[in-house]
């Protein structure tokens, strides 16, 4: 059994906090079948798009959304997130789980929680391209914002498309979002407000994030490599990924993964760039640490933030060797499928999770060669190698930074 | 666990800070609609406050109010920052850019278009690393933040719960209606605070049918209903008033936060929680 984490430690999660079910898709694929081969292969999935001025960029996109049919009772619902969503759902039986979860606890007992950094923004985008919009100079009554664009839409969708009862809202803190999903769904099962959560990350491609990253000079030219020497910037990916958090015993026998620890901060520092000293990401590993009753010696792997960008990257690299973790195998997966934004905490905690589960070490896809500077320790390959405690790197805009510790129980 | 209300602000329209806002609330003098106050961005260098949208500005004056009353070290306090739908404005401006060929985008509109733009403002206003989080439940907005600061909350660990929401811009006006703009701060801890305090006890339940507490007044009750921020004014009424009373915030789907508020006076700390 895993150590009991510190009474002073803050938001402190332990217990029923096990993570029962989770699913990913990705631009590797939908579920957990093409998420954890394309993990293992150490491929990329990006492929290559051209912005509008004619700037060449990577992009993760999901494959098979234009086909996903919404429930009719739903329609309003209907815009890429909450398509991506819905598609992510019907994988790996994740739906089917909920619904046993329901069974044994009651609907009431259940809530979302679920992160987003854009929601369905790209239904207002098309409509402001609209003859119709330029025309009237406004949408029209009709529009379906708070289904589709607003940043709850998709924990409403989610929420009645399992049919849960329990609470339900989206947390939106750039992307760390579906990190501190997992930590504010913790919190409502350690207080008892519920049995059990539906924790997820969904972000869509959306022209207000390229344009927006590509306007902060952020997009990678060529192909992003995470803690590289020649990192350029990071790729745009999408995905949807959701985890049952609850009772370990939920559905009899044994459930390995469980959720440690959240430990967060603010940088306090500036809206886009990260601390120099990487303050606020110590802060933030300090603290999940801290909350898991770990040493750094204890912790296995950390599955990076790693983005590909200059600054982050330096800063990420800084907080590891500060905190003791610079000689912990660490890796990202954003050279893989792009840098999912309000879902990155999730992919981590799903990539993670199978790594763990199949006893392997990832590697960091398209990273060459390391940057020189650093001090961690990347694997440029995957390798075995078992993994019981783990550390997931989040840190977004705003100076929003959470790390999340993960063990794996024998 | 026991929650105390160790302060609070207040921004809306004819109720420019918790002074004024106390008198009308308690009924000692009539509320009249006479604008708002332009809120302050304290704490931030020049530059900073001119990149500082609106919807921030709103949250940082609230925020700001509330740790003063409490006596607050800002850099203590844990933050839960809820708004049902964000700044408006800067999604109207990207969404603008975006249609009209050549796209640019300003990079610190799109900076400033993260929900959690307001919560960074604070962080860089008060120089506090504590945990801050940004959250959305559309209507139910103000309901959610208070159930994520409640379980924040926690011995030694203070959470400040900021709510905020500003009517649309014309382009959104009929597809969101927030008719005023409205913020409120709590400053919320679990270590009693000296002398008479406000006390809150909570669960999550069901409720059926919800009904929400209403205010008196009918302006008022424009204003609690047309911005979702304002769903906290009966919650303020009963603070305003020293009147004990239990609320329920219903969701879409009978769930509901049930709170009661006690008030405790000078000197009766056998309710100091345990160490």
């Amino acid at each position: 059994m895993g150590t009991r984490p510190a009474r002073d430690a803050g938001p402190v999660m332990e217990g029923e906090c096990a993570i029962i079910r989770y699913t990913l898709t990705s631009a590797f694929g939908r579920g957990l079948v093409a998420n954890r081969a394309g993990l293992v292969s150490g491929r990329s999935a990006l492929s290559p798009h051209t912005l509008a001025d004619g700037t060449p960029c990577m992009v993760g996109p999901v494959a098979g959304l234009k086909d996903v049919v919404m429930p009719a009772a739903l329609a309003r619902y209907d815009c890429r997130n909450n398509r991506l969503a819905q598609w992510a759902l019907d994988a790996d039986g994740f739906t089917q789980a909920v619904a046993a979860a329901v069974r044994a606890l009651g609907a009431e007992g259940v809530g979302v929680v679920i992160g987003t950094s854009t929601s369905g923004i790209a239904a207002t985008e098309a409509a402001y391209r609209t003859p119709a919009f330029k025309e009237l100079g406004a949408l029209p009554a009709d529009f379906p914002y708070r289904e589709t664009h607003n940043v709850f839409s998709c924990a409403d969708f989610v929420r009645r498309y399992l049919n849960l009862k329990g609470p339900a809202l989206v947390v939106s803190t750039a992307c760390s979002s579906s990190a501190k999903a997992f930590a504010t769904a913790a919190r409502l099962i350690v207080s008892g407000v519920c049995r059990a959560v539906v924790v997820g990350g969904v972000d869509s491609l959306c022209d207000t994030t390229l344009y927006g990253f590509h306007a902060l000079n952020l997009l990678s030219r060529a192909h992003p490599k995470p803690f590289g020497a020649d990192r350029d910037g990071i790729a745009i990916g999408e995905a949807a990924g959701f985890a049952l958090m609850g009772p370990a015993d939920l559905f009899g026998g044994s459930c390995r993964l469980h959720f440690a620890a959240a430990g967060d901060s603010a940088d306090a520092y500036h809206m886009t760039a990260p601390h120099p000293e990487a303050r606020g990401a110590c802060a933030a590993i300090g603290a999940a640490l801290k909350g898991a009753g770990w040493q750094p010696g204890a912790v296995d792997y950390v599955h990076l933030h790693g983005t590909g960008t200059t600054h982050n990257d330096a800063a990420e690299d800084l907080a590891l060797v500060s905190m003791g973790l610079g000689a912990v195998p660490a890796s990202s997966t954003k050279g893989a499928i792009g840098h999912t934004l309000g879902a990155a905490g999730v992919c981590g905690v799903v990539f993670t999770a199978e790594a763990m589960a199949a006893g392997f070490l990832p590697g960091t896809a398209n990273t060459r060669s390391p940057d020189p500077r650093f001090r961690s320790h990347l694997l440029l390959l995957g390798r075995p190698g078992p993994i019981h405690r783990a550390l997931v790197n989040t840190f977004g805009f705003g100076g929003s930074n959470c790390c999340l510790a993960l063990e794996w129980r024998l | 666990m026991s929650v105390y209300i160790a302060g609070w602000g207040i921004l809306g329209p004819g109720l420019a800070d918790t002074r004024v806002a106390r008198a009308i609330l308690a009924g000692e003098k009539a509320y009249r609609d006479d604008g708002v106050r332009v809120p302050r961005a304290e704490g931030l260098s020049a530059n900073e406050a001119r990149r500082c949208p609106m919807s921030a500005r709103y949250a940082l004056d609230v925020g700001w109010q509330a740790v003063r009353a409490a006596g607050w070290d800002p850099k203590k306090a844990a933050t839960v920052l809820s708004s049902a739908s964000g700044d408006l404005e800067i999604a109207d401006k990207n969404c603008r850019a975006l249609a009209q060929p050549p796209i640019a985008l300003s990079p610190t509109v799109f900076h400033n278009s993260v929900h959690n733009a307001a919560g960074g403002y604070w962080g860089i206003a008060t120089g506090s690393l504590a945990p801050t989080t940004s959250l959305s439940a559309y209507d139910d907005s103000f309901a959610a933040g208070l159930l994520e600061a409640l379980t924040t909350v926690a011995p030694d660990q203070p959470c400040l719960l900021i709510a905020y929401d500003l009517p649309p811009p014309a382009a959104l006006a009929a597809v969101r209606k927030i008719t005023a703009p409205f913020a409120v701060a709590l400053a919320l801890t679990a270590d009693r605070p000296p002398g008479a305090c406000a006390r809150l006890s909570w669960r999550w339940g069901r409720c059926n049918p919800v009904t929400d507490a209403c205010m008196a007044e009918s302006a008022l009750e424009g204003l609690r209903v047309g911005n979702p921020a304002a769903r906290s004014l009966p919650l303020l009424r009963a603070l305003s008033a020293r009147q004990p009373e239990v609320f329920w915030w219903g969701d879409a789907d009978e769930g509901a936060l049930h709170v009661a508020l006690t008030f405790e006076e000078r000197g009766s700390t056998d309710r100091h929680h345990a160490p």
